[in-house]
């Protein structure tokens, strides 16, 4: 049955508490931040413990947050387990250094890492240590530069401003 | 063909002998795609043959990346809903409901039962969409030309009650946060029911056209078979891990939307192959028809959009959404830095994770049965690339 | 009317441009027939438009449309072979015409070895689908020739051992001998034997022709085109589709002859004579068309190596066996 999220908060906790940089409950699920050095360790522990048994791997992704208005901080590499016996989630974060963005690898602890790991070393630029095929997933093997970091510019958005200032009622049809 | 003195019965035996030496072979790289009849979209396959065997598999993907995530940092709210729903285009308006959800959550919006319902009843209308889609393309792939004809006019039906609503066939851009776009149209709820109606009256014949066929149960049974732990290191959701012994489904186990009001039955099978899989797809149909009756017939009145403010501006936080897309998990995290736009948007699409087990399955098994495999895992192209 | 006296060759001759004439006729006319069935059994009406009246003219345009076709040879493959293929494909599937009783007298040539020849013949385009396959210089050129290769070769000997079974049962190899030895057709009487020499022949028929369930060579939704991938134009039309719908007619007039009683009427009864023997010929064999165009759209594909397992471990014992039986009816009845 699906655990409230304090619940389910206290039981990582108890696991890995002592490993981990923060932890707090987001909107109804488990959030928390861990160093690289610690990563394996805890999604391990995550994994295997029986209480809780976040056995499900929902996605692994990077988030740029340099350009966030209240708390701009760098290149962050999120990680989302799912729970099926128990019913929660857990966020897990890595802050990664984005001058030299390394963290290891977790696809010995799961094989769908792999391809998300390599879609984020395209898309971020991390390299994951440990995961012997980083080559190129969705872009073609001569792309230059990493897409989805807040640096790299939409060519379109330098040609033409973004014309989302209009309000809805002013927005006529056409016009990019 | 691989004969030697003793009588060989399946693949990993003829991959043994050779690999003992007793047989003179040299692999052979074959390119499946992107441009197959078999493939659904550009996809491709590196497949190392051995003969018929297929020793090693290795799909290259990304022919069709458009580059969502990023272009939805540079759109506002009502833009990104029409663009959604070009990733899952057999799904239709499932791939708008996350986002709805999503900024439903962070915006604190409360949605007015009717719109609730009616939502429940166009995703699972166009949850029997999809599944019999694949249902025609599977049967094909097989060499069974005719479930294709037969499911495509199933559709007509409930497609006509989606136009009738949403103007579209495909792609509706229907969704809002904080409801629909309009209330449904005099006639809408007749269509709906026959549409649906008909698919629950036709259904155990198209069953037993190709389960019940002796052919169709010799080429799916025991190929491509799932493991359940393997399934869950991989992400794989969806009818493909309902069929591998996995119960579970994000309309039961955290109800969105109004789910829970329904009432309906998860269906999954034990052994994992391209046969269960397809079990549970036609079965899914099914229980998508009891919840658009139950939906339509308890239909409530009232308005169908909540207290939304003029202009969509989330405020400051991260949330991650869930919901059911016919073909498994579709979930949206998105960080919002209280602008019209999103901050990051990460949409978590079910094919990408499920197509990621394929060299797992893959290995060592038949030509025929790569077909059979690559249809019973049921992706679509534009949610595997986005 | 002053009586036109032929020379044998003349006689021969004219049968032989009748057969040039008929062969492609019964191909369009099965290609036709293949698109109405399949669309009425799928729910659909099929071509409507072509000549008019329920498209008639289907296949006819369709032969046009393909003369106006580029003929592309890829770079890489063996020229020779390639465009020798489509020849050794549709020749032997004409000369298997050149035996089949239409009525008493006519025959081209009522051989004293009749099925001998015919399925000695018939077994020839085997060869003339390897050729395309391998010269294709494409894999799954190459693939399907493998396939097909091995499954006409294993499918050959349960229709070999059937019609050997008929010849036991009519005491002669020549086709119209076997008419004649029809008074009730040979898939009634012997009750039961009869039967399943019928359907042992029929399965093996399928299976030669390359058609579902047994079309694993020429699978569409797998290997394109299997063989013929590389084909265009009319190259295309002679090696795949005219061959096979050649073949199906001739399958369906070997079935007809071997099984349903060829020209003769089901039953020897006085009044059934009067209609000709033309007449009943072409009503059983597209009685076996339809039949042959029936379980395409019903079934799906068999694999390979279940294809393989079929004929050597089920076909060829049961048509063993079917011998033994016929064997011991002809002796003991």
């Amino acid at each position: 049955m699906a655990l409230l999220a304090d619940e389910a908060l206290r039981r990582v906790d108890t696991a890995v508490g002592n490993r981990l940089m923060e932890q707090r409950v987001n909107f109804g699920q488990v959030d928390i931040t861990v160093s690289p050095e610690n990563l394996v360790e805890v999604v391990t522990a995550l994994r295997d413990l029986q209480f809780l048994s976040c056995r499900f791997f929902t996605f692994l992704t990077g988030i740029d947050r340099s350009e966030l208005t209240d708390e701009p901080g760098g290149l962050e590499v999120l990680i989302h387990l799912y729970s099926v016996e128990h019913v929660f989630h857990v966020n897990v974060r890595v802050a990664v250094d984005p001058e030299n963005p390394v963290c290891p690898s977790i696809v010995s602890i799961f094989r769908g890492a792999e391809w998300q790991e390599r879609e984020c070393h395209e898309m971020f630029g991390v390299e994951f240590e440990g995961n012997s095929n980083l080559s190129n997933l969705f872009l073609p093997e001569d792309f230059e530069g990493h897409p989805l970091l807040r640096s790299f510019k939409l060519p379109s958005r330098f040609v033409k401003a973004w014309p989302g200032a209009k309000d809805p009622e002013e927005a006529s049809a056409g016009g990019r | 063909m691989a004969t030697t003195e003793d009588r060989v019965v399946d693949a990993s035996e003829v991959a043994a002998e050779v690999s003992r030496g007793r047989l003179l072979t040299e692999e052979m790289v074959l390119n499946v795609g992107p441009q197959h009849p078999a493939t659904h979209g550009v996809f491709r396959l590196l497949a190392t043959l051995d003969g018929e065997v297929l020793v090693k598999a290795d799909p290259v993907i990304g022919y069709m990346h458009r580059g969502y995530e990023k272009l939805v940092e540079a759109r506002d709210y009502r833009q990104i809903t029409n663009l959604v729903s070009r990733m899952d285009w057999l799904s239709g308006i499932n791939n708008e409901l996350p986002l709805a959800l999503a900024l439903e959550t962070l915006m604190e919006i409360e949605v007015p039962p009717r719109a609730q319902y009616m939502r429940v009843a166009m995703c699972e209308m166009n949850r029997i969409l999809n599944h019999l889609m694949f249902f025609a393309s599977f049967g094909s792939e097989l060499g069974a030309i005719t479930p294709t004809f037969y499911a495509f006019r199933e559709r007509e039906d409930i497609q006509m009650a989606m136009e009738m609503t949403t103007g579209g066939r495909m792609h509706f851009g229907f969704f809002r946060p904080g409801g629909l776009k309009e209330d449904a149209p005099k006639g809408f709820y007749q269509q709906a029911l026959k549409g649906v109606r008909q698919v629950i009256d036709r259904l155990p014949d198209y069953e037993n056209l190709l389960i019940g066929n002796e052919i169709f149960k010799q080429r799916t049974v025991n190929v491509g078979i799932l493991p359940k732990d393997v399934a869950y290191s991989y992400g794989v959701s969806g009818p493909i891990a309902r069929g591998s012994d996995i119960s579970f489904d994000v309309r039961k186990d955290e109800p969105y939307s109004g789910y829970d009001l329904f009432d309906f039955d998860v269906h999954s099978a034990p052994n994992g192959d391209c046969f269960d899989r397809f079990w549970v797809l036609l079965h899914e149909v099914v229980e998508s028809a009891k919840i658009v009756e139950q939906a339509i017939e308890g239909m409530p009145d009232g308005p169908i959009m909540g207290k939304v403010p003029r202009v969509v501006q989330a405020p400051k936080g991260e949330v991650y959404v869930r919901t059911e897309n016919p073909l498994g998990e579709l979930g949206m995290y998105l960080v919002s830095d209280g602008d019209r736009r999103p901050y990051r948007l990460k949409i978590r699409t079910p094919s990408y994770s499920n197509v990621s087990a394929l060299p797992y399955v893959l290995k060592n098994t038949y030509v025929s049965d790569m077909i059979a495999i690559l249809g019973s895992f049921f992706f679509v192209l534009g949610d595997i690339d986005r | 009317m002053p009586e036109i006296i032929l020379t044998t060759w003349q006689i021969l001759l004219v049968k032989v441009a009748v057969i040039l004439v008929v062969v492609p006729m019964g191909a369009l006319v099965g290609g036709y027939a293949e698109h109405k069935v399949m669309a009425h059994l799928q729910h659909r009406l099929g071509p409507m438009y072509p000549g008019g009246f329920h498209g008639w003219a289907t296949t006819l345009a369709d032969g046009i449309k393909f003369l106006f076709k580029e003929d592309i040879i890829p770079a890489a493959a063996d020229r020779k072979v390639f465009s020798l293929a489509p020849a050794a494909i549709m020749v032997p599937i004409i000369m298997v015409y050149l035996v089949i009783p239409m009525d008493r007298t006519l025959v081209v040539e009522d051989l004293d070895v009749g099925i001998f020849y015919l399925l000695a013949i018939s077994s020839l385009s085997t060869i003339g689908i390897l050729m395309a396959g391998w010269s294709s210089a494409n894999k799954y050129a190459l693939i399907g020739a493998l396939r097909s290769a091995a499954q006409l070769i294993a499918y050959e000997l349960p229709i070999v051992l059937s019609a050997a079974a008929v010849a036991m049962l009519a005491g002669t190899l020549s086709l119209n001998g076997i008419v004649e030895a029809q008074n009730f057709p040979f898939v009634l009487w012997p009750p039961g034997i009869g039967l399943a020499l019928f359907l042992v022949f029929t399965t093996g028929a399928v299976a030669e022709m390359t058609r579902v369930p047994f079309d694993m060579p020429v699978a569409e939704s797998e290997i394109i085109t299997g063989p013929f991938t590389e084909y265009t134009g009319m190259r295309y039309i002679f090696s795949h589709m005219f061959a096979e719908m050649g073949h199906m007619v001739a399958f369906g007039g070997i079935a007809t002859t071997l099984f349903l009683g060829g020209y003769r009427p089901i039953i020897p009864w006085e009044p059934l004579e009067l209609i000709p023997g033309v007449v009943w010929f072409a009503a059983k064999t597209m009685l076996m068309i339809f039949l042959f165009l029936w379980i395409r759209p019903t079934f799906p594909r068999v694999r390979e190596d279940q294809l393989q397992k079929f004929a050597w471990k089920f076909l060829i014992p049961v048509s063993l066996a079917l011998i033994l039986f016929t064997g011991a009816w002809v002796l003991y009845v």
